[in-house]
């Protein structure tokens, strides 16, 4: 594996269906009606189309299984869009923004980012599973105007002055979108004649949804580096590559990160919407649930140590607080008499 | 009563003549009607190029009698409507009730006239999406099914583009969650252009699976048709009244009324009228009342063993089984 050269592809996206004859280029895909991509075979399998959807908002949405190991970097470029990312593949997707590597020991991933086109971010798909994910580009002045209906001018004006402050987070994907992608991920493929009204429908839904989400976020104002990006995505990373442990501290996170224990907890809380001590123990619940539900544990015990905890009791009670309902009830028990 | 005679389209022009014979004033995307008991909703939006929508949920404070006579013809009206049956009735042109608006969906080509009633105390919540035929006969040719006729669909001298149906329950769905956004300004028009989009792929996945019937049709033809239908239902406990008899109230010929019965209701008249006998005697179970043999006895089936089994082949459940899941 490590013998084998990774390919990879820069481009940048535009609003418009113009930024796919990079993809041609430089990976011989074929571009078909100036919108459908279908890569080699020898690369993937599967294919993506680009829409616009309205003035100021485009969708991109991929469903392609890769053969080969491909590391795709989005360049910035001085383009005015924000990118809104959904990946509800079915296995983790290595993602790296600037040097850093998304990524999780157990299926722990932070499905859906919103990033300035001014940041750039690098994707390496998974070989032989299925990737689907979906892209939001929406014009920043649009974008704006959309905001400002849930918010005072006050804010707005505040939040959008990019010399004061980078928009930009990191998060899961809210359960209405999660739905809306599943749906769009199961029923359609691409060339039904009422598939391409469906991905718009599925674009200006996830349009308004991100909008109302991101109208409930505390303003945190901050302009953010590539590097800062980069230094809080490698401590959130390495948390949820060690979900398994106590929480590594603040300190020792500040220290990873380059920063001072002020600046840190700030930037992490704008990035990832929680306080770094928040965010690893939901996410630590989060692995539980999915632990649970995973029919390879006898018993809640089992659950609780194999995350790490001493005192079984407080997973209970922390899962409880959290989900609102006991893990008794959502352990799916290892059935012992089959064996494989 | 309120009389408004008016006019749709893909372009927009309708919609300063329309807003004054509502007795309201144009504002931006809105139709503002003052002196209305809750502040409704009339938004007028261009989606693209090919496709408008009106969205209309208001409380009705008079009688209002619509009467759409459209100039232009190049487009086609799809009639999304969450106010079922009693609030919209069709009149033929000389305002004779006719019939109840007994579906929630309805697709009319921009030639056809049309009068309808809306009750004073009725609230409606309706999208009605005008798509240009240019438009809907791309989104057809790519369908194998549509491959051989569709020239001729969309030809006015051989078919005219009409159906009452019911829309899916994502539709149902879509239509809720736009009548329920807190969005406003530029958001709510995110929520509705996405709306029309969803329920517009939607509507074509439903008329890709249903029998084209080419014929053409008139307004005195749906006319006769809704009458029709609201004949049965008047008569719903009397024995199905036979194919000649209809035909001849709704002065066709047996085989011109049965083809455009079934191409505007989508259903054979015996289908349609066996439906809603089932469904009005499963109203009288679910009451308890009444024994399997009495309603058998009231609805004119042959005896209580027809009604179980054809129950059974309409619900997958004998009325007993009904009863005892209420």
């Amino acid at each position: 594996m490590t013998s084998t050269k990774i390919k990879s592809l820069y481009y940048y996206y535009t609003l418009t269906p113009q930024w796919q004859e990079q993809i041609v280029k430089n990976l011989g895909a074929r571009l078909i009606d100036n919108k459908l991509l279908i890569l080699p075979e020898d690369i993937a399998s599967g294919g993506s189309i680009f829409l616009e959807v309205a003035p100021g908002l485009s969708v991109h949405l991929l469903d392609m299984t890769f053969h080969v190991q491909v590391a795709i970097t989005r360049v910035p470029k001085d383009h005015n869009y924000y990118m809104i990312y959904y990946d509800i593949g079915d296995e983790i997707t290595t993602h790296i923004l600037g040097d850093t590597i998304h990524k999780a020991g157990y299926h722990s991933k932070l499905g859906m980012g919103f990033m300035d086109c001014g940041i750039k971010g690098v994707i390496i798909p998974p070989v032989g599973e299925r990737t689907f994910s979906l892209r939001l580009l929406v014009d920043k002045t649009y974008y704006k105007s959309l905001a400002a209906t849930n918010r005072s001018a006050d804010v707005t004006d505040m939040l959008f002055d990019e010399s004061k402050n980078t928009l930009f987070f990191y998060s899961h994907i809210d359960s209405r979108s999660k739905v809306l992608l599943n749906e769009l991920k199961e029923a359609h493929h691409f060339s039904g004649t009422s598939f391409e009204l469906k991905l718009k429908h599925t674009a200006l839904y996830l349009l308004n949804y991100v909008v109302e989400r991101t109208a409930r976020f505390e303003p945190i104002i901050n302009k953010l580096s590539q590097s800062d990006i980069d230094n809080v995505l490698k401590t959130s990373a390495y948390m949820l590559a060690n979900l398994l442990t106590e929480f590594p501290g603040l300190p020792a996170m500040a220290e990873m990160a380059g920063m001072s224990g002020t600046k840190y907890k700030g930037l992490f809380k704008k990035i990832l919407k929680e306080s770094p001590l928040n965010f690893f123990s939901n996410e630590k619940l989060l692995l539980g649930q999915k632990l649970l539900q995973s029919g390879n544990f006898q018993n809640v015990n089992e659950v609780a140590y194999e995350l790490g905890y001493s005192n079984p009791g407080y997973f209970t009670k922390m899962y409880k607080k959290l989900f609102e309902v006991s893990p008794g009830e959502v352990l799916v028990k290892k059935n012992s008499s089959s064996k494989e | 009563m309120r009389e408004v005679i008016h006019q749709y389209g893909v372009e927009l022009d309708w919609v300063a003549d329309i807003a004054p014979k509502l007795g309201g004033y144009v504002d931006g995307n809105h139709i503002i009607v003052p002196g209305e008991e809750r502040p409704g909703t009339r938004y007028v939006l261009r989606v693209n190029d090919n496709i408008s929508v009106f969205v209309i949920d208001v409380s009705y404070t008079e009688d209002v009698v619509y009467r759409l006579r459209n100039t232009r013809d190049d487009f086609v009206g799809i009639y999304f409507n969450l106010t079922e049956g009693d609030a919209v009735h069709v009149y033929d042109n000389v305002t004779r009730l006719v019939g109840r608006w007994a579906s929630n969906l309805a697709v009319f080509d921009a030639d056809l006239k049309g009068d309808y009633f809306v009750k004073r105390g009725s609230t409606t919540f309706k999208m009605a999406v005008f798509v240009k035929k240019t438009a809907l006969k791309d989104y057809f040719s790519k369908e194998e099914h549509y491959a051989q006729v569709l020239d001729a669909v969309f030809d006015p001298a051989q078919n005219t583009i009409v159906k009452y149906d019911r829309m899916s329950n994502h539709a149902w769905w879509l239509m809720n969650e736009l009548k329920n956004t807190t969005a406003t300004g530029l958001l709510y028009e995110v929520m509705v252009r996405g709306t029309v989009y969803g329920i517009l792929s939607d509507y074509l996945d439903q008329t890709m699976n249903q029998e084209i019937i080419l014929e053409k049709v008139v307004q005195e033809d749906i006319v006769s048709i809704i009458g029709s239908q609201y004949h049965l239902i008047e008569h719903i406990t009397e024995p199905f009244p036979g194919i000649s008899t209809l035909a001849a109230a709704a002065l066709m010929s047996e085989t011109k009324y049965k083809k455009l019965f079934k191409k505007i209701t989508g259903t054979t008249p015996n289908a349609f009228f066996l439906t809603n006998k089932l469904s009005f005697a499963k109203e009288k179970i679910a009451t308890g009342n009444f024994t399997v043999g009495e309603i058998a006895d009231q609805f004119n089936f042959t005896d209580a063993s027809h009604l179980i089994e054809q129950f059974k082949t309409a619900y997958g459940i004998t009325p007993k089984e009904y009863l005892t899941l209420l």
